[in-house]
């Protein structure tokens, strides 16, 4: 059907100047549901005159399709590519974001992997730091941050496994780490609450005091310095944190997976 | 080309100016910014000469200039073409993607003569793995419009170079052709246009001296040493000859063998008494390294910390003797400061962090950490599982990184059939072992066609509230309509369960079954205790069953034992009332260098019913594939005068079944492996034995007996099993099955 | 029924405890003694906590912790050694723990997700029953 007639045209492209296939290209792009079909079109306009204009927009178009065809090996190479033969140009920024972007969006199909959290914070961080004035910088800070409250919600989720079990000691460790390098994150209040609750447990009640201390000082309003607050009292925790009767504890850790 | 140097630009020079000329594909907002001139200030020779270094290095020109002239520079360069098409002519033995793999150039970048060189290397050095020494590369470049090339290498590919002989000198133990099936590299023989090995590979020599050293090594030559290895090339370059010169030295036996601790409060008993190494025994690194691992075991389970085993040697070359003292010292201090985990996309991290029984913070201990990674794989949720450990923040620590890689856990299946008798029928199946990541399994299958039905629910949790407590519960509702037999039972019922470990190496399960069955559709031609069976029965039964397996601590590597014992008491409720008492022994050990295994399994039931309850068919013992080359209705006791002659199945049984499961000599990739197996067993003993027309049915016990032999096929479905078996010990009346696909069960 | 015991944290040993003079010894030449810390607290100066507890397994009951030792090394202010305190379970209290969690901003993967990811692939239970 369609595809036979794209084939026939995919072969004598040399007849085309590198504007009509870049127009072809940019054509693909936005109709055809697969962006592989673009991709192979900016691909021929470097090869046939890689010294055009057309050749450069053509090499970050390609990285551009790549990404929005969800294959994120090819955009990456295709933005190194850019980066590396046309540092100066203005599109570098770009090239560079993508890049970032390419390790970002892979975040939240892969939720739990740590590993690539890194790479995205990297080239993040390289988006900002050398083009600080470009337009991307702005919501490469935007992603850096969600990045690193992903980052500072894994040691959170560590921490909470060594707590439910009682091993304080490892516990209190991996919450320190929240503190001390995630202080900018969303986490930082709940990493202070258990602190407070890790001390108390294993008998340090000065440390529990300066955690919350701390808590209190710099997030007087969140709900978790309440609990904070209660604890250090002794007193009972409010009812939406406490827990109820043993059967919905069960359901909830074991239906509903939410184990703490 | 090299770089123009800048002739006697003592003085700094002003430039306000840049011309860049020659630059066609390279913006010249790139080449200012590798040069970095700054624009009116003065520019030192220096500066000037490392600006000329930078486009050097920048790899994209092919030559550079830079020419003062009065206020401006001029910064010539001459662009390196860009590759359009790359090419391969005359390779026929290696295939151009393959080709297109080795070599770095690609097209549409630019064209480097001393890549293009390299590439050729590597194309070469391609043909040399595979043998063909004789090979020869040469890279050659077409001119094209726009500075753009055509990069083509031609290949004369040579003929195979073979060894033609293997010899050995100063092996007085071995043979040369005893030493020669050894190594991996083999000699041409008349199969040489086949072999791929008898090819000459310098790398696989190493592997040689190797496989020699661990030959010798294992059979007591402590001393043994590879001198040298002569591989010599005939004139004609189409043969080589390889000579191993090797020096055997004494066989040593061990002399004397004690475990003594150089720790303070710890005694040497309990490590001595795992000691697997006699006295007499030929020299053997690999009882050594079993006896250490079994000694690291002991340690873990006594909590200590820091415990290093080393062995220390003393030879005695005068009474070819050895002493071997297994050393109790305490190791340096080092502690686990993070586990981190990676690659778990859909796991979450504590299935995996559970498996661990070291806490962050706790001493490292190799042992536990090697354990730990054998949970993680056995779990079955990953591909591939790394566990290392990498030094940590300080000297004292030590980071375990886990990485994980994925792969699919589950299926799920739809399907439908349509019988004309039947009508129409859908059938959905889903399993999934880790549901949400989290380590929970779930399955469910639905059938709603006529006939032959079986649908289930069954869900597990492995660790029930954060503890080590399987929570498993499984209902089901199955409809057999004469499946290996004359009548239809439909049944349903739900079994909750709960599995817990007791010591160290036992578990204990405790299970309810509650159950409604019915028999039905008994034609009259079947037997008259079978039509007196017809009717419905409730089943109410509690149970547990005591496992025992050593492989949970894995003292002993190579043989394993496993128990399980189990009793139902149906009686509380309903109308089945009966004990139900079945064991399991079995034994699996790895012989012979650890490629074959020989398993042998005891098993063996009794039903004992009270308040003068008689067992039906669907509580007796029937064969299903216990002793195989039987029909799964197809022994035990049966009704001769009724015209269908069914099995009644028995209220006792026995089996003994033994295996060995062994390589079949293909590569390991296609992961066939071979077997024997020989079982012996029987199923007898009724309640009511007055059978139609009043003839008494023959309940003893008759022994059974078949051999036979499998072939195990691990697919990416699953570990299949095929059995080709012969009965040779039978009843008459029984029926035979020669051949069965099944799912081989680990042990 | 026999209960397992794991042991887990560390305290260092008596012999090198005692190596640990009040009042001489400093924060840096301490690691070096008797080994680092398994909990710190949380402003710089604060003390160092050497915890070591032993725990029963038993069946199909929650494990439990039998024991615990800790060992509390304060400093002054300028980095000596103030005070070395031994306690055990008997200070530490049973802290219910609070229920919230911040939520994360990446979505958990979802049922269908995960179901329709497995469409397709089916296993060897399924063909051979």
């Amino acid at each position: 059907c369609g595809g036979g007639s794209l084939d026939s045209d995919k072969r004598n492209l040399d007849r085309f100047t590198a504007e009509e296939i870049y127009k072809r290209g940019e054509f693909e792009l936005e109709n055809s549901r697969k962006p592989e079909d673009a991709v192979f079109y900016f691909a021929e306009v470097e090869r046939l005159y890689p010294y055009s204009e057309w050749a450069k927009r053509a090499l970050i178009m390609q990285a551009y399709s790549n990404h929005r065809g969800q294959n994120y090996e090819e955009a990456r190479a295709a933005a190194q590519r850019f980066i590396d033969t046309y540092p100066g140009d203005e599109d570098a920024a770009y090239a560079q974001y993508l890049l970032a972007l390419s390790y970002y969006d892979q975040i939240d199909e892969v939720g739990r992997d740590q590993g690539l959290t890194f790479q995205a914070l990297q080239s993040l961080r390289t988006v900002i730091e050398q083009y600080p004035d470009s337009e991307y910088a702005r919501s490469s800070i935007l992603k850096f941050d969600l990045a690193f409250d992903h980052l500072a919600g894994k040691e959170m989720e560590i921490g909470r496994y060594y707590l439910k079990r009682g091993h304080h000691a490892a516990a209190i460790s991996r919450f320190r780490v929240v503190v001390e390098e995630f202080q900018t994150t969303t986490q930082t209040p709940e990493a202070l609450l258990r602190l407070v609750e890790a001390y108390l447990a294993l008998g340090l009640t000065d440390e529990a005091q300066t955690a919350g201390a701390i808590l209190g000082y710099n997030f007087q309003s969140s709900p978790f310095y309440a609990d904070a607050y209660s604890q250090l009292r002794g007193r009972g925790l409010a009812p939406e944190a406490r827990g109820d009767n043993w059967l919905n504890n069960v359901y909830r850790q074991m239906i509903q997976g939410r184990w703490l | 080309a090299p770089a123009v140097l800048i002739p006697g630009a003592g003085a700094a020079a002003v430039f306000n100016d840049v011309r860049i000329e020659g630059a066609q594909r390279v913006e010249p907002a790139t080449v200012l910014s590798y040069a970095n001139i700054a624009r009116g200030q003065d520019v030192s020779a220096g500066e000037l000469n490392d600006a000329l270094q930078r486009l050097q290095n920048s790899g994209l020109f092919e030559t550079v200039e830079i020419l003062p002239q009065g206020g401006v520079l001029v910064i010539r360069v001459s662009e390196y073409p860009t590759i359009n098409q790359i090419s391969f002519e005359g390779n026929r033995r290696i295939k151009d993607d393959q080709l297109a793999q080795v070599v770095q150039s690609q097209s549409r970048r630019v064209y480097q003569p001393s890549q293009a060189l390299q590439d050729a290397n590597n194309i070469a050095q391609a043909y040399a793995a595979q043998g063909r020494l004789a090979a020869r590369v040469d890279p050659r470049i077409i001119r094209r419009s726009d500075n753009r090339v055509d990069l083509v290498f031609e290949v004369r590919e040579g003929n195979v170079t073979e060894i033609e002989r293997i010899g050995f000198t100063g092996n007085r133990a071995f043979s040369d052709r005893r030493l020669r099936n050894v190594l991996d590299t083999k000699q041409a023989g008349i199969l040489r246009t086949f072999i791929r090995r008898d090819t000459f590979a310098p790398e696989r020599l190493q592997l040689d001296e190797q496989l020699l050293t661990d030959f010798y090594r294992s059979r007591g030559y402590a001393d043994f040493r590879v001198q040298a290895v002569a591989p010599e090339l005939a004139r004609e370059r189409d043969a080589f000859y390889i000579t191993f010169n090797i020096q055997e030295g004494p066989r040593y036996r061990f002399a004397q063998v004690n475990t003594v601790s150089e720790i303070p409060g710890v005694d040497a008993g309990a490590f001595a008494a795992q000691n697997r190494v006699g006295q007499g025994d030929v020299y053997n690194p690999a009882a050594i390294d079993n006896t250490i691992r079994r000694m690291e075991t002991v340690a873990i389970q006594q909590g200590l910390n820091f415990v290093n085993i080393d062995p220390r040697v003393t030879r005695n070359p005068q009474t070819q003797t050895l002493d071997l003292t297994f050393a109790i010292t305490r190791g340096p201090r080092v502690f686990v400061e993070r586990i981190d985990i990676e690659g778990n996309t859909t796991t979450l991290d504590q299935v995996i962090r559970r498996q661990f029984n070291t806490v962050e913070g706790d001493p490292f201990n190799p042992r536990e950490i090697r354990n730990a990674a054998e949970r993680i794989r056995a779990l079955g949720y990953f591909s591939d599982a790394q566990v290392e450990s990498r030094p940590g923040s300080s000297q004292e620590q030590v980071i375990v990184d886990v990485n994980v890689e994925e792969q699919p856990t589950g299926s799920l299946s739809f399907g439908a059939s349509y019988g004309v008798s039947s009508g129409v029928g859908l059938n959905a199946s889903l399993q999934e072992n880790n549901f949400l990541g989290r380590g929970q399994t779930v399955g469910v299958s639905l059938s709603t066609a006529d006939g032959d039905q079986s649908s289930s629910l069954t869900f597990i949790e492995p660790y029930f509230l954060g503890r080590d407590l399987r929570f498993g519960f499984n209902t089901y509702y199955n409809v057999t309509e004469s499946l290996n037999s004359d009548y239809n039972t439909r049944s349903v019922g739900v079994r909750p369960s709960i599995e817990f470990p007791i010591s160290q190496n036992g578990r204990l399960e405790l299970r309810y079954r509650l159950s409604k069955d019915t028999l039905g559709g008994v034609e009259d031609e079947s037997s008259a205790l079978l039509q007196a069976e017809e009717g419905q029965r409730v089943t109410s039964a509690l149970g547990y069953s005591y496992l025992w397996d050593t492989r949970i601590t894995g003292l002993d590597p190579l043989t394993s034992y496993k128990l399980r014992f189990s009793q139902d008491f149906a009686g509380i409720g309903g109308d089945t009332k009966s004990v139900t008492t079945s064991a399991l022994a079995g034994v699996e050990s790895n012989a012979w260098r650890e490629e074959v295994t020989l398993r042998a399994e005891f098993e063996a039931g009794a039903i004992y019913s009270f308040d003068d309850y008689s067992t039906w068919i669907l509580d007796r013992y029937r064969n299903g594939t216990r002793i195989r080359g039987f029909e799964p209705n197809g022994i035990g006791p049966r009704d001769l005068a009724a015209d269908n002659e069914d099995g009644l199945g028995g209220n006792y049984f026995w089996v003994v079944r033994t295996e060995a499961q062994f390589p079949v000599g293909l590569p390991e990739e296609y992961g066939i492996s071979g077997g024997l197996f020989a079982d012996v067993g029987s199923i007898w003993g009724l309640d009511d034995t007055v059978g139609t027309g009043g003839v008494a049915v023959d309940d003893s016990m008759s022994i059974r007996a078949s051999v036979g032999a499998s072939v195990f096929w691990t697919t990416p479905i699953g570990p299949l099993r095929f059995n080709f078996s012969k009965a040779i010990q039978q009843e008459d009346y029984d029926e035979e099955q020669n051949f069965d696909l099944t799912i081989s069960t680990r042990f | 029924c026999s209960p397992v015991y794991r042991n887990h944290g560390f305290i260092p040993a008596p012999e090198d405890l005692s190596q640990v003079v009040v009042g001489q010894t400093t924060v840096d030449e301490l690691a070096g003694l008797i080994g680092r810390p398994s909990a710190q607290g949380l402003l710089t100066g604060s003390g160092w906590y050497y915890v070591g507890s032993r725990w029963r397994h038993f069946g199909a009951l929650e494990p439990r912790e039998i024991n615990r030792e800790v060992v509390a090394v304060s400093f002054t202010p300028g980095g000596v050694v103030s005070n070395v305190e031994r306690f055990g379970l008997e200070r530490g209290r049973v802290v219910p723990l609070s229920r919230r969690v911040t939520e994360g901003s990446v979505t958990e993967i979802s049922l269908i997700g995960q179901l329709l990811g497995n469409l397709g692939n089916f296993q060897a239970a399924d063909i051979v029953d």
